[in-house]
């Protein structure tokens, strides 16, 4: 019994993956370069620890700007590629389609992406997500994990005290330095 | 000295009364805290009502409860004889029906699958290889790691062979009896009509049904896949979804055995449950619904381990019906039996 290279799901897979994860990486890896260069003296920032939050909803509605600093991040190496991914769908979906009506996401910020069947890739329109952290939840209950919360450095003003710290119920909270701005979940 | 008295009491008057400016303002942002902490959310995830089940459906009572012996409790299988093995930390340990324990096998690292042959022989699937020991728990065999990333999580014994599921690299292995790898079966194959499994994490089981058929989980499809021997993909049952009927999450079902009759006892991880389905895959009854596993639900809705690869459930069955399951996260291994 073998298999044809060409068609291994596996190595597409993962070739996928390795490349949306560099993707991913490199964009929170630039922006923690922006931030570096934004200012020297203020050499902390606040960062949330994924093992700690709750998933509680205060991150989207106790930011100090109009649309939270705090979105979704995905992490490839983690994520299974699921069909049903309870990340991306209701509890109880009428169909796993991409119908309004199926997506868990209030603002519809999850993309899915068929690769092969029966994998698909998720990912999150920034300007879309308001880090309600339903997904991550979704996500945490019943998957692997993958989907959770970061402050995004290129929209946090940086408060002395972050209003969503605050009123963490998981003191997810804590300063990190500006040169490693993100905590990011690589691994389960 | 009135003046003086009296700048004094003005003084003290204003530092006391900034003093209470502050304790209230102190005092407000931590009530407005608090109240933000404690109102409820308004993006909640729901799924409360799936907690619970219809008591109408439940087909079994518990007879007994007892704890395994260490942490990490992973894995149950029964000896011909009618003993239990409860893989859990580095250690295989045998029990009675009863609960009174017996042998115990030291191992390495933790075991992920277990059987026991007709002659007592016990294998063990560590992650990456597979041990073999006599009813002594002396280690007769150690067999090569197959793959680079093998992860042994389930074992049958079939004829004179020893069929193992390998998660990490998504096939079943045939052995026989030596250790000697003989054939690869599972892996997609388009021409063949093979699907492939869809692992997403690290739960693969293989039992062999009394139909002299192959039973596999295939959690990413959310279905019990039947192949024959030579690896010919037979027949699938199982239906993506939260309610009873159907197995919930990303990957489940992630555990299942053969009641004696050949009907499926199936464990699920996220909204742990236990359920029986018929010779055809239709739902029949539950065994344990979700309630009855309070800490296991726990497990995967809580912060702390950031997913729900800890929580699940394993189960086996013996010659008279009883459903032994075994709770990943409190260790506990309860006796069900079929309600009178
Ligand atoms: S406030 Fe804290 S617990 Fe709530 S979603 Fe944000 S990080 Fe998580
Ligand atoms: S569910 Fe909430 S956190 Fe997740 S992508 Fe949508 S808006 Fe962002
Ligand atoms: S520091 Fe300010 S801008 Fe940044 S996440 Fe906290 S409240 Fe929002």
């Amino acid at each position: 019994m073998t298999e044809n290279p060409t068609n291994d799901p596996t190595s597409r897979r993962t070739f996928l993956r390795n490349g949306a994860r560099i993707a991913a990486m490199t964009g929170l890896g630039a922006l923690g370069g922006v931030l570096a260069g934004r200012s020297n003296a203020d050499a902390w920032v606040w960062q949330i620890d994924p093992q700690k939050c709750v998933r509680c909803g205060n991150c989207a509605t106790e930011c100090v700007l109009e649309q939270s600093a705090v979105k979704c991040v995905h992490s490839y190496a983690i994520c299974g590629y699921c069909n049903l991914c309870t990340g991306y769908f209701e509890p109880e979906p009428n169909a796993l389609t991409t119908a309004a009506e199926n997506q868990l996401c209030p603002t519809a910020a999850i993309r899915r992406t068929f690769i092969e069947d029966p994998y698909y890739e998720y990912s999150i329109d920034e300007d879309l997500c308001i880090g309600c952290a339903k997904c991550v939840e979704g996500c945490t209950r019943f998957g692997n994990g993958s989907l959770f919360l970061q402050i995004r450095h290129d929209r946090c003003v940086r408060c002395n005290e972050c209003a969503i710290a605050r009123t963490c119920p998981g003191d997810a909270f804590r300063r990190v330095p500006a040169s490693q701005p993100y905590l990011l979940k690589e691994t389960h | 000295m009135k003046k003086e008295f009296q700048l004094l009491d003005r003084r003290e008057f204003f530092r006391d009364a900034a003093k209470a400016a502050a304790v209230a303002a102190t005092v407000g942002a931590a009530a407005r805290a608090s109240a933000q902490r404690a109102r409820p959310n308004p993006f909640a995830y729901d799924v409360s009502h799936l907690e619970k089940t219809d008591s109408k459906l439940i087909s079994h009572e518990e007879i007994q409860r007892w704890r395994a012996p260490y942490s990490e409790a992973r894995r149950l299988a029964l000896a011909p004889g009618g003993e239990l093995l409860v893989a859990s930390g580095n250690y295989v340990t045998t029990f009675s029906a009863e609960g009174e324990r017996g042998l115990e096998i030291a191992l390495t690292e933790p075991a992920r699958a277990l059987t026991v042959s007709e002659e007592g022989l016990i294998y063990i699937g560590l992650r990456d290889h597979i041990e073999v020991f006599d009813a002594k728990g002396q280690r007769q065999a150690t067999w090569d790691s197959p793959a680079r990333k093998t992860w042994f999580t389930g074992l049958a014994l079939v004829k004179d062979e020893v069929i193992a599921a390998d998660a990490g690299n998504r096939v079943l292995l045939r052995y026989d009896r030596a250790g000697k790898l003989l054939d690869r079966l599972g892996a997609r194959d388009r021409e063949r009509n093979v699907p492939g499994f869809t692992v997403p994490s690290p739960h693969l089981i293989v039992r062999l049904a009394p139909d002299g058929l192959l039973r596999v989980n295939n959690p990413g499809r959310h279905r019990v896949e039947a192949y024959s021997l030579d690896g010919d993909f037979v027949l699938a049952w199982g239906q993506p979804g939260m309610g009873i009927r159907t197995f919930c999450g990303c990957c489940n079902p992630i555990n299942f055995t053969l009641l004696p009759d050949g009907r499926f006892v199936t464990c699920e991880k996220g909204l742990p449950r236990v359920k029986i389905y018929s010779l055809q895959g239709e739902f029949e009854s539950v065994v344990a619904g979700t309630e009855s596993f309070p800490e296991n639900a726990k497990a995967c809705a809580s912060r702390g381990l950031g997913d729900c690869t800890q929580g699940g459930l394993d189960a086996v069955a013996d010659a008279q019906g009883r459903i032994f399951i075994l709770d990943y996260v409190t260790g506990e291994i309860r006796v069900m039996k079929q309600k009178a």
